[in-house]
């Protein structure tokens, strides 16, 4: 079990929140918490980088609908990058791709594209 | 610093004197003081129980003289009647046979009216024939002591009500999860004409109420609706959503049974409700039968849920494709994504929730998966829809832990031709 981190980076062009680690019930009020507590805004949007979460159940998608709602109501947008396989088939499935803007995403890192 | 020592060493013949005249100081009492003024009750009776002389202590409490007691009344006068009967068949036969007897509680009868808890014993002495002459009785006041042994047996009953009042609130409580988990389900899937219809429901833990649902019930005599969904999140509140969605989906359906449109309405329906706070919402699919001679036609909608898998006669198994279709409740406007089949005989739909697909597996702990899914049903296309749950609950059941979630299963098929469904064996 890796516990969650969450790094928050504020940038020239917004704010980009990393999510390490496993997403799960035990851990998805954490991100909720952290995610809460940014300030956005429509020329602070907020990039969820997942390239290094290992893990995530349906806690970890209400954690994304959370922030999203939370962009929302700030009028900022929210994308997510580099989201690993199994997290981008979930998406998939419940129809929250449509929801979200996804994008392949080298920028906050320069790492490696989505996960497995 | 042996100069300050505040206790210097005495002589020992100087602490002697001083413990001497302190007990002489005591000793000045005489007996008859001692006996009228002790701490506790003295009295002597004759045999037959008349009081021959008692102390003043024992006056006091009873708030009676001397002269109205001695000579005039008996022992068992100062009882109460309660005392007086424990007396006369235990106190006195016991005391006649032992010579003597010890703290036994009887209640003292006072002359104001009240009564003193006592502590009671008493001697028979005898002459030197060993013939009793009379009885020597103490008595001690065992007011605190009572007082005492009835707050440790009031703190007993009401530990013991506490106890049972928790057993009764657990019962209770059972009793309303039991009859709120019924609520959510089908007791039994009604008969449709044509085909067959069988269910499972797996609950991960027994005392959290299930998020996970399924119903089957018919519209209008020729059609008949279904659903089966999955509620994020567990416990009451998931239930809450649960319950909602149900009941919504079916009066939903009896407005307007076409899939889009009921699960539109739930979608409204569950974003009014928690759209403020915290994110309430579920995947969900509902579709509608219409047997049609020998087949029946599926028309369904899917919401953000894992696609319906199709047993076919032939040993085919596929997914029915709906993407697009968006969790319930998440927006004010969702897209549902609509999908037709037709099943002929010897075809089942199985609808699942994804606690099925989601199982961990094998030492890596592996998803179960979608593929590992469609391979284990097409082993189960020459069956039917009782013998695919039962295949499938055997399957949940080799997950032991893996499974961690509540799983829904509603497999619904059209009969074979075959006059009983086996399996193409090869002779």
């Amino acid at each position: 079990m890796n516990p969650l981190t969450t790094t928050v980076q504020e940038t020239g062009t917004g704010t980009v929140l990393r999510v390490a680690g496993e997403l799960d019930y035990s851990t998805a009020a954490e991100l909720r918490q952290v995610v809460t507590g940014l300030t956005l805004g429509p020329d602070r949007p907020l990039v969820l980088d997942l390239g290094r979460l290992d893990f995530c159940d349906s806690s970890g998608i209400t954690a994304f609908i959370v922030a999203r709602n939370h962009a929302t109501a700030a009028q900022a947008r929210i994308t997510l990058v580099n989201v690993p396989g199994p997290v981008l088939r979930v998406l998939h499935v419940t129809g929250l791709d449509q929801v979200f803007t996804l994008e392949p995403g080298t920028d906050t890192r320069n790492r490696g594209a989505a996960g497995s | 610093m042996s100069r300050t020592d505040p206790v210097p060493d005495r002589p020992k013949g100087e602490a002697t004197a001083s413990t001497d005249a302190a007990f002489t100081a005591l000793l000045e009492d005489s007996a008859e003081e001692l006996y009228e003024s002790a701490p506790c009750g003295y009295l002597s009776t004759l045999m037959d129980g008349t009081i021959a002389k008692i102390n003043t202590t024992l006056l006091t409490w009873l708030g009676r003289s001397r002269e109205e007691v001695v000579g005039r009344m008996r022992f068992t006068d100062l009882l109460t009647v309660g005392g007086k009967i424990y007396h006369d068949t235990h106190y006195a036969p016991l005391l006649s046979m032992q010579g003597s007897i010890n703290g036994i509680a009887l209640d003292i009868k006072k002359a104001g009216g009240g009564r003193l808890p006592a502590l009671v014993s008493s001697l028979t002495k005898t002459d030197s024939d060993g013939r009793p002459l009379l009885i020597r009785t103490t008595v001690f006041d065992a007011s605190d002591r009572r007082a005492y042994e009835q707050e440790l047996l009031r703190e007993r009953q009401v530990a013991e009500g506490a106890r049972r009042r928790a057993e009764e609130d657990r019962e209770r409580l059972q009793e309303a999860l039991a009859v709120l988990q019924s609520s959510l389900l089908p007791a039994a899937l009604p008969p449709v004409p044509g085909m067959e219809a069988a269910s499972y429901y797996h609950t991960a833990s027994p005392d959290r109420l299930g998020g996970d649902f399924y119903d089957l019930f018919p519209l209008d005599g020729k059609r008949w609706a279904f659903f089966l969904g999955d509620v994020c999140g567990k416990g009451p509140q998931a239930a809450a959503v649960t319950s909602l969605a149900r009941y919504t989906l079916r009066a939903a359906a009896l407005h307007d049974p076409d899939p889009v449109a009921a699960l539109t309405t739930l979608n409204t329906v569950l974003h009014e409700r928690y759209a403020a706070g915290d994110p309430r919402y579920c995947t969900a699919v509902f579709g509608v039968l219409e047997p049609d001679g020998d087949t029946v036609t599926v028309q369904l909608a899917s919401g953000g849920h894992p696609p319906a898998l199709v047993l076919r006669e032939d040993g085919r198994a596929d997914y029915l494709p709906t993407p697009g279709g968006l969790l319930v409740g998440i927006l004010p406007t969702a897209p549902f994504t609509p999908a037709r089949t037709v099943l002929a005989a010897g075809d089942t739909l199985l609808l699942y929730t994804d606690g099925l697909t989601e199982a961990r597996t094998g030492d890596q702990r592996e998803l179960f998966g979608d593929d590992a899914l469609r391979d284990f049903a097409a082993g189960l296309t020459h069956t039917g829809p009782q013998q695919v749950i039962t295949a499938m609950t055997g399957l949940l059941n080799s997950f032991g832990d893996g499974l961690d979630d509540d799983t829904a299963l509603l497999a619904l098929g059209v009969p074979t031709n075959r006059p009983h469904p086996v399996s193409d064996t090869p002779t």
